[in-house]
């Protein structure tokens, strides 16, 4: 009896906890819909600017979020792209060459990487810029490309540990069709175990982005100012989406001002949700390609 | 059996560990070119284990040792696994395996087929399309899937998929084929057309194939072999 009652009391207790948490989702996003939606619009992309010339580069936006939202899509794509390679090549080693003691040792040395706090991370690559800039050029310092490889190293952990989990999950019979078919190590890993592993390296990827397109510590000391307009090279500095958020949403003078720091979370959430549909359908395109292609 | 059997494979005091437990001790055997050696016995024996020492699957395994000598008669010479007198590669494009489950490769079906002349590094589309067709044909299947070749394998049924993996191993002219329970997961209509197919295998190649069934190991084997646990392991010819 005791032994039905508890049953049925964890399944409805997962249940009200699973429903707890929609809720909870559902209340945020509307609470944000609702502050933030008034906002939304061409003024406050664009500011005063007019859109086309803006975003043909003719006209400087100097109270809309658009350089903003260059800004940190530069950051995402740049950092991704630094991490993913170095990323994916760590957790191959790890998976398949890593002897079990450097398995212990390079992966304990990633997981105290994934738990250093992000300010330390902005604070090393602040110090990284300044001694660039005592010791090579005056032009070198805070800026959008030290931004992009603090993120690249904050993110790498994601990728390195989903890369080498979704390796090793790989059943068996995936595992050694191709090494009974006379593949080398090499040609194993690059025909048979990466294409089939895309779904979880691809999640690390996600999870990577979205941290990138977040993550505010970091580029607070790496680069950022409130005002800077569409970086114009790497070492330019630039403005960002979740600066602009912290800055509006701490400093506002009005409530119109803070209500445009609503509308900024909404387009920083919108291009989060893009950047995560591009991913995922890139992966999917990248599996059929890798295994179907005649 | 044969009537002229000329030794292609020479077992001389194998010995296998797992660890440190022993799975196969002192084994010594011989299998004949064209001839298929059925080998049976009780589970946990160390069937499977004795096939992956002759393509040296075992070395995928880790923390697995063996002694002994293992001398394979492959491309007109006599040639030992054991002392590297041949790339991994190419001794196992020569000793195929097929796995007690089909493995085809989560692949289109002509991709599966193509996939080990990829590795061995063929590039010619016309050459690898005839190879495929042959492969095909050799394993009852072309006709079942020609006009598919671009639909995934994991679409086949269970008995197509292990004739699939069969033609996929036969694709490179293997000179043996190891075969590890190919009929165990299948329905007796299915394994009834791998039965009939691993005999007609036999001009081409050498067999082994590692069988619970004893009625399937007196149908379809020329030799038997039955290991079983004896203290340690004892290697008889002939059924049990």
């Amino acid at each position: 009896m005791m032994r039905v009652f508890m049953e049925k009391m964890v399944e409805y207790l997962s249940w009200a906890l699973a429903l707890l948490l929609c809720l909870s989702v559902s209340v945020f996003l509307s609470y944000l819909l609702i502050k933030g939606l008034p906002s939304l619009g061409s003024e406050l992309v664009f500011g005063k600017a007019d859109p086309l010339s803006a975003l043909l580069g003719r006209e400087r936006v100097f109270d809309g979020i658009f350089p903003a939202i260059i800004g940190t899509l530069c950051l995402v794509v740049l950092s991704t792209l630094m991490a993913l390679p170095l990323g994916i090549c760590s957790g191959v080693y790890l998976s398949e060459y890593a002897t079990p003691i450097m398995k212990k040792v390079v992966g304990g040395l990633f997981d105290v990487l994934a738990g250093i706090p992000s300010i330390v991370v902005g604070l090393y690559g602040f110090s990284v810029a300044i001694f660039l800039h005592h010791h090579f050029s005056d032009r070198l310092g805070p800026c959008l490309l030290i931004s992009a490889i603090s993120l690249g190293v904050l993110v790498l952990p994601y990728i390195v540990r989903s890369t080498q989990t979704s390796l090793e999950e790989l059943p068996a019979h995936i595992r050694h069709t191709a090494t009974a078919l006379g593949a080398t190590r090499l040609q194993n890993i690059a025909y048979v175990l990466i294409p089939n592993a895309l779904s979880g390296i691809s999640s690390g990827v996600i999870l990577a982005i979205g941290r990138c397109a977040e993550d505010t510590a970091v580029i607070l000391l790496t680069g950022v100012v409130a005002t800077a307009g569409v970086p114009s090279s790497l070492l330019s500095q630039y403005e960002a989406l979740p600066f602009y958020i912290f800055y509006i949403s701490s400093q506002y003078t009005s409530p119109a001002e803070l209500s445009n720091g609503y509308g900024a979370c909404l387009v920083l959430l919108g291009i989060c949700s893009v950047l995560f549909m591009v991913a995922h359908g890139m992966q999917k395109r990248l599996f059929h390609w890798a295994l179907y292609r005649p | 059996m044969p009537t002229e059997k000329k030794e292609k494979i020479i077992l001389d005091s194998v010995d296998f560990f797992y660890g440190t437990r022993q799975v196969l001790c002192d084994i010594s055997a011989t299998f004949y070119s064209h001839t298929l050696t059925a080998i049976t016995g009780p589970s946990g024996q160390g069937k499977s284990t004795l096939l992956g020492l002759l393509n040296c699957m075992w070395k995928e395994i880790p923390d697995t040792r063996c002694s002994g000598d293992i001398q394979i008669f492959l491309g007109g010479q006599w040639i030992s696994p054991f002392r590297k007198d041949i790339s991994l590669s190419h001794l196992r494009r020569k000793v195929a395996m097929i796995f007690q489950e089909p493995n085809p490769l989560p692949m289109s079906i002509g991709k599966n087929m193509a996939f080990p002349l990829k590795l061995a590094g063929v590039r010619d589309k016309y050459l690898i399309e005839e190879k495929v067709r042959r492969a095909l044909e050799q394993a009852f299947l072309w006709k079942e899937v020609k006009d598919r070749l671009e639909e995934s394998a994991l679409n086949l049924s269970g008995g197509q998929k292990q004739r699939l993996c069969i033609a996929r191993a036969l694709i490179l002219e293997p000179e043996i084929l190891l075969c590890d329970e190919p009929t165990s997961s299948l329905d007796s209509k299915a394994a009834g057309i791998i039965e009939e197919l691993l005999v007609s295998l036999k001009e081409n190649c050498t067999l082994l194939v590692v069988s619970h069934y004893l009625d399937q190991v007196r149908r379809i084997g020329d030799l038997v072999m039955t290991l079983e646990n004896e203290g340690l392991t004892n290697f008889k010819e002939g059924l049990s």
